[in-house]
C-alpha cells in the first residue's frame, strides 16, 4: 500500500543515524537488543510522517515494546501491523554465490519492495552456513566466504514469510554453521540451541560491533572446519 | 642467554632474525627456527623496535607479523601437536585475557576468548605478588576463594579483604583461587584441563583449578605457529 501510493519508505532496523546510548537511556536500559535501539533512534531523529512496526508474530516482544514507546513520545502516528504472510516466494540469494554482505544488503533491501528484487542470481554449493538475523555490523559476514548459505529468519525475510517457523528452524547439518544472535536478543536461546543441535554448529552473539573475540572465535571455528575464505 | 634477576633476556641479546612470535600484551614468546636454543621470552615493553616475525599471533602480533595468525588457532594447533586424544580442553590463561578450544571427536567442538569482563587475569596476580612481595611457590591453596569475576576488579576485593584483617598471602590466595575457578568454568568446567600460558607457571593458581590439570607450558601457542608454518623444530 505505502509503495504503491508513492511514499518513500525507510527500514528502521537500517543504520540511518547516529545511535546515541547515553541520549537514549531516557528510554530504554542501557544494555539492549541493538537493532531495536537502532530502531529507536532512527524515529527519534528522522523526520517522519509515520511509522509501521510489524508486532506479529514474527517478531520479538521488544518490537511491541518499542512501538508502545514510540506511541507515547512521538507527536506521528504509530501504526501497529501483524505481518501474517505465509505464501514462501522463494531465497534465491540466500543460496547464491554472492559474498555474505552483498546477500544481507540485497535481503534487506527486498523488505521495502513487496514483491521482493527479483532476478536471478547463480547459486552455490554451500561450504558453510550462517543462521540468524542481519547483523547489527554486517562487519562480522565480512569473514565468510561467498558460497557461504543464509538461514534463519534472514532466510524468512527473503522468503516475506517473517513468521514462518518451520523455515527458521530450517538448516542445514552437513555444513559447518555459525548460529548468530544479537546480544539481548530472544533468539539466543533457540541459536544456542539450535547450535548444540547441529553437528557442527557454532553459537556467537553480538552487540552494536563485533567483538574482536567473536571475530577471532568465528574465523577459527571456520578455519578449523576447513572453510576457506 | 640471561643475565637478568628475572632470567629473562635483555633485548639486545635477543636475535633479530625471528621468524615465529607470539606477542602477548605482557610477554613476548620468540622462537628462531634457523637456532637449536628454542623459544625465548622477553618482556613486551622491551622488546625492540626492529623486532619482526615471520609468522606471529598475540594481541601485538598485527604490528610485528608479515603474518597473523588468530590466536585460537594456534592454540587449537599447538594443542593438537602435543595431545593425543581425540576429547579435550585446552585453556590458555595469559596476562590480559583467557581463551580456550575444546575438541570432541577429533573436531573442533567450541571456542571461548575472553578478553573484556575477566581480563587482566595474568596481570593483575603479577601485579600483588610484586606489590606485596609474595611468592606463589610458598602459598598454600585455601579453601575458599573470593568471587571474582575480573582480574582488576577482583584487587579491590583482595585490598577489601586485607583491611578486614585477612592476612595477605591468604587473601591474595583466596583472589587466586578465584581467578582459578572462574577460567575452569569459562572453559566449561571440564574433569581435565590441559593449560597453557604464563599462569601455568603459577604453582599456586594451577593447583588452586578444580580439575586435574596437565600444564603444556607457556610456549604452546609458538608450538601452533610452528606447525602451522611447517617448521616444528620444537
Amino acid at each position: 500500500m505505502l509503495a504503491s501510493r508513492g511514499d518513500e519508505i525507510v527500514d528502521l532496523d537500517a543504520t540511518a543515524s547516529i545511535v546515541n546510548v547515553e541520549a537514549e537511556a531516557r528510554l530504554i536500559p542501557r544494555y539492549y537488543c541493538a537493532i531495536l535501539r537502532t530502531v529507536l533512534s532512527n524515529a527519534l531523529t528522522m523526520k517522519l510522517d509515520e511509522i509501521y512496526v510489524d508486532v506479529g508474530p514474527g517478531k520479538c516482544d521488544g518490537a511491541r515494546h518499542i512501538s508502545e514507546i514510540l506511541g507515547a513520545e512521538l507527536s506521528i502516528p504509530v501504526i501497529e501491523t501483524e505481518n501474517r504472510d505465509s505464501e514462501r516466494r522463494g531465497n534465491p540469494i540466500c543460496t547464491s554465490s554472492l559474498p555474505l554482505v552483498e546477500k544481507f544488503e540485497k535481503i534487506v533491501e527486498s523488505v521495502k519492495l513487496p514483491r521482493g528484487l527479483g532476478g536471478t542470481y547463480a547459486q552455490s554449493a554451500a561450504k558453510c552456513g550462517f543462521w540468524g538475523v542481519p547483523p547489527r555490523d554486517f562487519g562480522l559476514l565480512e569473514l565468510f566466504p561467498r558460497d557461504t548459505h543464509v538461514f534463519g529468519w534472514t532466510r524468512c525475510m527473503e522468503n516475506k514469510t517473517p513468521a514462518d517457523r518451520e523455515l527458521e528452524l530450517t538448516y542445514d547439518p552437513s555444513i559447518p554453521t555459525v548460529f548468530f544472535a544479537q546480544s539481548f536478543c530472544a533468539k539466543s536461546s533457540i541459536a544456542y540451541y539450535l547450535a548444540h543441535c547441529h553437528p557442527k554448529g557454532f553459537f556467537v552473539d553480538g552487540d552494536f560491533d563485533i567483538s574482536a573475540s567473536t571475530r577471532a572465535k568465528v574465523e577459527a571455528f571456520l578455519e578449523l572446519n576447513g572453510v576457506k575464505s | 642467554m640471561g643475565s637478568r634477576a628475572d632470567g629473562l633476556p635483555d633485548a639486545a641479546e635477543v636475535i633479530a632474525e625471528l621468524i615465529i612470535g607470539d606477542f602477548g600484551t605482557s610477554y613476548t614468546k620468540l622462537l628462531d627456527t634457523s637456532s637449536s636454543a628454542g623459544p625465548i621470552l622477553v618482556k613486551s615493553t622491551e622488546l625492540g623496535q626492529e623486532i619482526r616475525a615471520d609468522i606471529g599471533t598475540g594481541h601485538n602480533a598485527p604490528l610485528r607479523s608479515n603474518r597473523v595468525v588468530n590466536e585460537l588457532v594456534a592454540l587449537a594447533t599447538g594443542a593438537r601437536t602435543r595431545i593425543d586424544s581425540p576429547e579435550f580442553v585446552v585453556l590458555d590463561c595469559g596476562s590480559r585475557d583467557v581463551k580456550f578450544v575444546a575438541f570432541e571427536n577429533g573436531r573442533f567442538e567450541r571456542a571461548g576468548w575472553n578478553s573484556e569482563c575477566g581480563s587482566s587475569m595474568g596481570f593483575s596476580i603479577e601485579l600483588l605478588e610484586m606489590h606485596f612481595k609474595l611468592d606463589y611457590k610458598s602459598i598454600c591453596v585455601p579453601d575458599e576463594h573470593l568471587p571474582v569475576a575480573c582480574g582488576v576488579l577482583g584487587m579491590s576485593a583482595v585490598f577489601d579483604a586485607v583491611s578486614k584483617g585477612e592476612e595477605i598471602g591468604r587473601a591474595v590466595a583466596k583472589f587466586v583461587k578465584g581467578i582459578a575457578v572462574n577460567a575452569h568454568r569459562f572453559a566449561g568446567c571440564p574433569s581435565e584441563l590441559y593449560l597453557c600460558g604464563g599462569l601455568c607457571e603459577n604453582p599456586l593458581f594451577v593447583k588452586s583449578i578444580p580439575a586435574r590439570v596437565i600444564s603444556l607450558g607457556r610456549f604452546l601457542l609458538i608450538e601452533g605457529l610452528a606447525e602451522i608454518a611447517g617448521k616444528n623444530k620444537l
